[in-house]
């Protein structure tokens, strides 16, 4: 069973998302701001990080970066959902790290098929420096 | 104790008539500083409680809203099985007491509201049939007929958020306000709902379209999916409004109306002077070759305003058929925004005959002369 954190400001948003996920079977730990996020990812071992951008504390740029940066947590793969939508913030989410980007309003399926083929990627992975070795 | 606190009044009453009348008049103004200063700490405080418990009140109801919507629309099991209009949601928990206030029925839109602005697709659809089956259009309709603006307003803005069309004998005359924040969202709200001619109102539009309003609705109408954009060359050559005119030609060039040149090309005798370096600039966007033997002609009995604009235009179409006009422009003029308007042109030519001109002005021209050309020719100098 996957383990997923949310990084999300917007209580309604923060809720819904945890809904639909807990729903789809996943495990859900979420987080309202940036601080509150590293404590969690601290504390705890992630699949995926689901992060907004625009967050109190610290955004959703910094959590990628320190994701990235740390040799423990370089594995777990991040979805960014955010209502901007320039050019320049989603190629500097991909330049520092992010898996995938969604731009708010979402579909709610869309989100799903997106973790799942993470998910499922990060599997293909695993199997394959299995057999490497 | 009632006759004791009448006598008092009374007897001063009888004092403040002997004493002299500037002393009466500050007593007056004391104490009516006083009363209204007594009222004014009343009526904040009581707008604070009205808040705190409408604060509480939200507090214990919004749960309750956020778990139905949770029920009916995010975890509902038919949304991957049925067509959104096929889900039935349990009307027990729509008829809920709890929402019938009025107060909840606004929280529950609030909160629908939210929902729609994070999520698309089908979710988002099952958050507007969620609104419709709820009856909360009716909220919105008693707001529409309120006679304060703020509330239109709010109506205008809930029923753009739920995708809900609103008829054309409401909003049409809204987009014609008098009040400049009404007319601007009923005409934002109008290019986002009528599906067919959402730039009707410009037909009756009698007061202006501010610029600020110009970009907010260009915003709109540039990033609104699926929207039918009409000729605009038809407001150009009969709308009486100038701010209208005015807009329709950004629009024509914005997305290249090519049909709309001639009915353009019109506006280039128009008095208002305004008006023609509009045009002129349109022209330019598009292009249009046809135009430019009409604006070298009215060129010299042009203000400046004009005259830079077909200076640009010039360097926008790019002919090649003007170099020797904007050489002499360039070398002769003795306005110094003309001089470097027509460098400018000259180089975006970017032809080896234009290229050459330049060089030759390079080798030839005076000191100024040779600054403006290189300053032109830095592309990091927009």
């Amino acid at each position: 069973m996957a383990t997923i954190l949310i990084i999300e400001d917007d209580d309604i948003m923060l809720k819904a998302i945890r809904n639909i996920l807990t729903k789809s079977g996943y495990i859900v730990i979420t987080a309202k701001d940036g601080k509150e996020a590293f404590e969690q990812l601290d504390n705890s071992e992630y699949d995926i990080v689901i992060t907004d951008l625009m967050m109190p504390y610290a955004n959703g740029l910094e959590v990628v970066s320190r994701l990235r940066s740390d040799s423990t947590k370089r594995h777990v793969s991040i979805i960014v959902v955010s209502s901007v939508g320039n050019e320049e913030t989603i190629t500097e989410a991909f330049r520092l790290g992010a898996d995938d980007y969604l731009k708010k309003p979402i579909m709610a399926g869309e989100l799903l098929i997106r973790i799942k083929k993470l998910l499922d990627s990060r599997t293909n992975n695993n199997k394959l420096v299995t057999k490497k070795k | 104790m009632f006759s004791d606190l009448t006598n008092l009044i009374y007897s001063a009453y009888e004092q403040f008539s002997y004493l002299p009348l500037f002393i009466e008049i500050a007593i007056v103004f004391i104490y009516v500083a006083i009363i209204a200063t007594i009222s004014a700490y009343c009526v904040i405080m009581y707008k604070r409680w009205q808040a705190y418990v409408y604060e509480k009140r939200l507090a214990f109801i919004s749960p309750k809203i956020e778990e139905m919507i949770t029920e009916q629309v995010l975890l509902n099991e038919n949304l991957e099985k049925l067509p959104v209009d096929e889900i039935q949601f349990d009307q027990a928990a729509l008829n809920d007491v709890a929402f019938k206030h009025k107060w909840v029925r606004q929280a529950i839109i609030d909160i629908l509201i939210q929902y729609r602005r994070n999520f698309r697709g089908e979710v988002g659809e099952l958050l507007r049939k969620l609104y419709l089956d709820m009856g909360l259009t009716k909220e919105a309709d008693d707001k529409l007929k309120n006679i304060r603006w703020e509330v239109q307003i709010k109506a205008l803005t809930e029923l753009t958020r739920m995708d809900i069309s609103i008829s054309d004998v409401t909003i049409l005359p809204l987009t014609n306000s008098q009040k400049p924040e009404l007319r601007a969202a009923a005409r934002n709200a109008y290019v986002q709902l009528s599906k067919n001619e959402p730039f009707k109102f410009f037909d009756i539009a009698t007061e202006p379209l501010l610029p600020w309003d110009q970009l907010e609705l260009f915003k709109i109408i540039t990033t609104t999916k699926d929207i039918p954009i009409p000729n605009f060359s038809r407001w150009v050559s009969y709308s009486e409004n100038k701010s209208i005119v005015s807009f329709c030609l950004k629009l024509i060039a914005h997305y290249d109306q090519q049909t709309a040149i001639p009915a353009v090309m019109g506006l280039l005798m128009n008095k208002d002077h305004y008006f023609r370096a509009d045009a002129i600039n349109c022209l330019g966007k598009l292009s249009a070759e046809v135009a430019e033997p009409k604006m070298l002609d009215i060129y010299n009995t042009q203000p400046l305003n004009c005259q830079l604009e077909i200076l640009k235009a010039f360097g926008r179409i790019a002919s090649g058929k003007h170099l020797e006009f904007l050489k002499n422009e360039f070398l002769y003029s003795y306005n110094f925004d003309i001089r470097m308007n027509a460098a400018r042109s000259l180089i975006k030519h970017n032809t080896p005959i234009s290229r050459a001109m330049v060089q030759e002005i390079l080798e030839t021209a005076e000191d100024e002369a040779k600054l403006i050309i290189k300053h032109c020719q830095n592309p990091l100098i927009k």
